[in-house]
């Protein structure tokens, strides 16, 4: 302990170049943190998390028994990162080696900067694009296929829905991340395999596939810790936050917004965050578990 | 290194021919670029066509007419446009620029080998990327607690550091500057800060860039925390003028300095549906603008991210 402090004190410029990050990640994560607090107190605007009373269990009780809201909003949160989880990696994967394969580099570089575009469009922008196509009297979808198809009170398209959208908005973004992988995998591997006797399909699959499988357990772990969220501004504002549509497009993340722009119940609300919280937490330590009994090196930590 | 790698890449590519395969992995992805390129071909077509042609026969890739009606309504009222534009800018600016200092001299730090805290520090700042207290929690404590609500200090300081872009910048610095540098400008009497700023930092220059471009793209589209914490107008940053559109537009026309001659010229109909395109067309320009110049360092950049340490 004197160590340190001797330590310290002789690196005092160090400490000093740290300090603003350590003060703003208290302030700002930590503190709010300290703050799931809440989830054992009587929620009361008025005072504050800190004074308001204790309560024990009784938001959790409270949660359990409006069940169908929590079902309904825990199903969708997990449905949605299986499915955008699923064909996401699929469809990185297959653009990444597509464009990798590609041997007009020129034109594989023009277009892989236009695929990248739809990520830095944020959701509140992305919202009229969509509304430009699915509304009901001037949809081009509608006018185009001649449908008179109410979109927005029409629940069930809209897991297809965002899925297009989340795939048109991720995709480019998420491909380029494998396809530096492939960019680094040494040539002579594919002319050993050419030798060999592969062809192209036996190259993707035996060289290239291979190569990305540490970066594909990396991605996947970082989005295990993050399963309860959701991208928010996708179930928020692409949806325009249509109530008919809450039974397939309400999540945790949007519900807790909606809670707190049209306060209700500050209770339920901050018993679901916590255990939002916990359960990206615990399944992220889960899966790094899983991870480095397989496969060591593709741990996070 | 990636340079190497490139060049390997290129001449393998000189080797092969051009067959009937290539031919249809060429179309395929053409097409799909064209396919991602549609929806914002669609935002400046419809942002340019004429308000008629939308109500009658819906959006379309040919309108019937175009006209210049959205964006002269959007540009020649646009007070509040102005504000939100500047306090984007600001909010952007600020962010980036502090952001990449503090969390350089962080990730510079982190790299001393010979400071003790070191390990309390990386372990400090990982934590917050496994737990944390959520939207209601961050909430109450920044406008109870801390009266930042209508502040524009809420909006910058809660996302400003990130235990990922930390991480970027720490193996920047351990792969790509090198340690002989700062030594020798140590042993040339050079303190701990001024090799930072006259060594490292100047060095760190393609991972700022690229991890700058990440978060002043993520400080443009942030309008969750602007949903949350803003309720002045003068205060509201541009995207959320964008979630406020329909109200937006109404009272930028409905602004008291609208000389009358223009609202005669408009005749009394509002561009409604290209002058939110208009909009639209103004929130996302500039990074669409911005993106191929920092495109190079930003694929760098994530490359570099990706290579844990």
């Amino acid at each position: 302990m004197k160590q340190l402090l001797k330590n310290t004190a002789k690196h005092w410029p160090y400490f000093l170049m740290a300090l603003p990050v350590v003060i703003i990640l208290f302030l700002f994560a930590y503190v709010p943190m300290a703050g799931l607090i809440m989830a054992f107190k009587k929620l009361d605007y008025q005072v504050g998390i800190w004074k308001s009373p204790f309560c024990g269990f009784d938001n959790f009780k409270f949660l359990f028994a409006s069940k169908d809201i929590l079902i309904n909003m825990t199903k969708n949160t997990l449905m949605y990162y299986v499915i955008f989880t699923a064909i996401g990696t699929f469809l990185n994967i297959v653009v990444a080696i597509s464009f990798d394969q590609l041997i007009l580099k020129k034109l594989a570089k023009v277009m892989q900067s236009i695929v990248i575009i739809p990520v830095f469009i944020s959701y509140a922008a992305v919202q009229f694009i969509v509304f430009a196509y699915l509304n009901t009297n001037t949809g081009m979808i509608n006018e185009v296929f001649n449908l008179s198809t109410r979109w927005y009170s029409t629940p069930s398209a809209w897991p297809v829905i965002l899925t297009i959208v989340k795939m048109w908005n991720s995709v480019g973004y998420g491909s380029v991340l494998y396809m530096s992988v492939l960019a680094g995998v040494d040539t002579q591997l594919y002319e050993a395999a050419k030798i060999d006797g592969a062809n192209k399909w036996k190259q993707i699959w035996h060289v290239s596939l291979p190569s990305l499988i540490p970066m594909i357990s990396v991605m996947l772990l970082l989005s295990v810790g993050s399963m309860m969220h959701s991208d928010t501004g996708l179930f928020y504002q692409v949806t325009r936050n249509t109530g008919t549509l809450y039974p397939t497009t309400r999540v945790v993340d949007s519900y807790v917004l909606n809670m707190i722009l049209h306060t209700s119940e500050p209770g339920f609300t901050a018993a679901a965050s916590l255990l939002q919280s916990v359960i990206g937490t615990v399944m992220i330590l889960f899966a790094n578990h899983v991870v480095r009994k397989i496969e060591p090196d593709n741990a996070l930590f | 290194m990636a340079k190497n790698k490139n060049k390997d890449l290129e001449y393998t590519g000189k080797r092969e021919k051009y067959g009937v395969g290539q031919f249809i992995l060429t179309v395929c992805l053409l097409i799909y670029t064209f396919i991602c390129a549609l929806p914002i071909i669609l935002v400046f077509i419809s942002a340019f066509s004429d308000e008629m042609s939308i109500t009658q026969y819906g959006y379309s890739y040919f309108p019937k007419a175009w006209s210049l009606n959205g964006m002269n309504a959007v540009l020649r009222y646009g007070k509040q446009l102005y504000q939100s534009y500047m306090n984007t800018i600001v909010i952007t600016l600020v962010g980036t620029g502090v952001g990449l200092l503090v969390m350089s001299m962080f990730a510079f730090v982190l790299t001393r080998h010979d400071f003790m805290l070191r390990k309390f520090l990386s372990v400090f700042m990982l934590i917050p990327m496994l737990f944390q207290g959520g939207q209601l929690s961050a909430y109450l404590i920044f406008t109870g607690t801390y009266h930042l609500k209508d502040n524009l200090l809420v909006l910058i300081l809660p996302i400003m550091v990130s235990t990922m872009n930390i991480i970027i910048l720490r193996t920047y610095i351990q792969t790509s500057v090198p340690e002989e540098l700062m030594d020798s400008a140590r042993i040339d009497g050079a303190g701990e800060f001024r090799t930072f700023f006259q060594i490292t930092f100047p060095l760190m220059k393609p991972a700022l860039a690229a991890v700058g471009f990440m978060m002043a793209t993520m400080y443009w589209n942030d309008w969750q925390n602007a949903l949350m914490f803003m309720d002045t107008a003068s205060k509201k940053p541009l995207q959320l003028l964008l979630i406020n559109i329909q109200k937006s537009i109404e009272m930028l026309v409905n602004a008291r300095n609208i000389p009358s001659s223009a609202l005669a010229a408009m005749q009394g109909s509002i561009p409604q549906a290209t002058a939110t395109m208009s909009t639209v067309i103004i929130v996302i320009g500039p990074i669409m603008v911005a993106y191929p110049f920092f495109q190079k360092y930003f694929i760098k950049g994530l490359t570099v991210g990706s290579v844990k340490g």
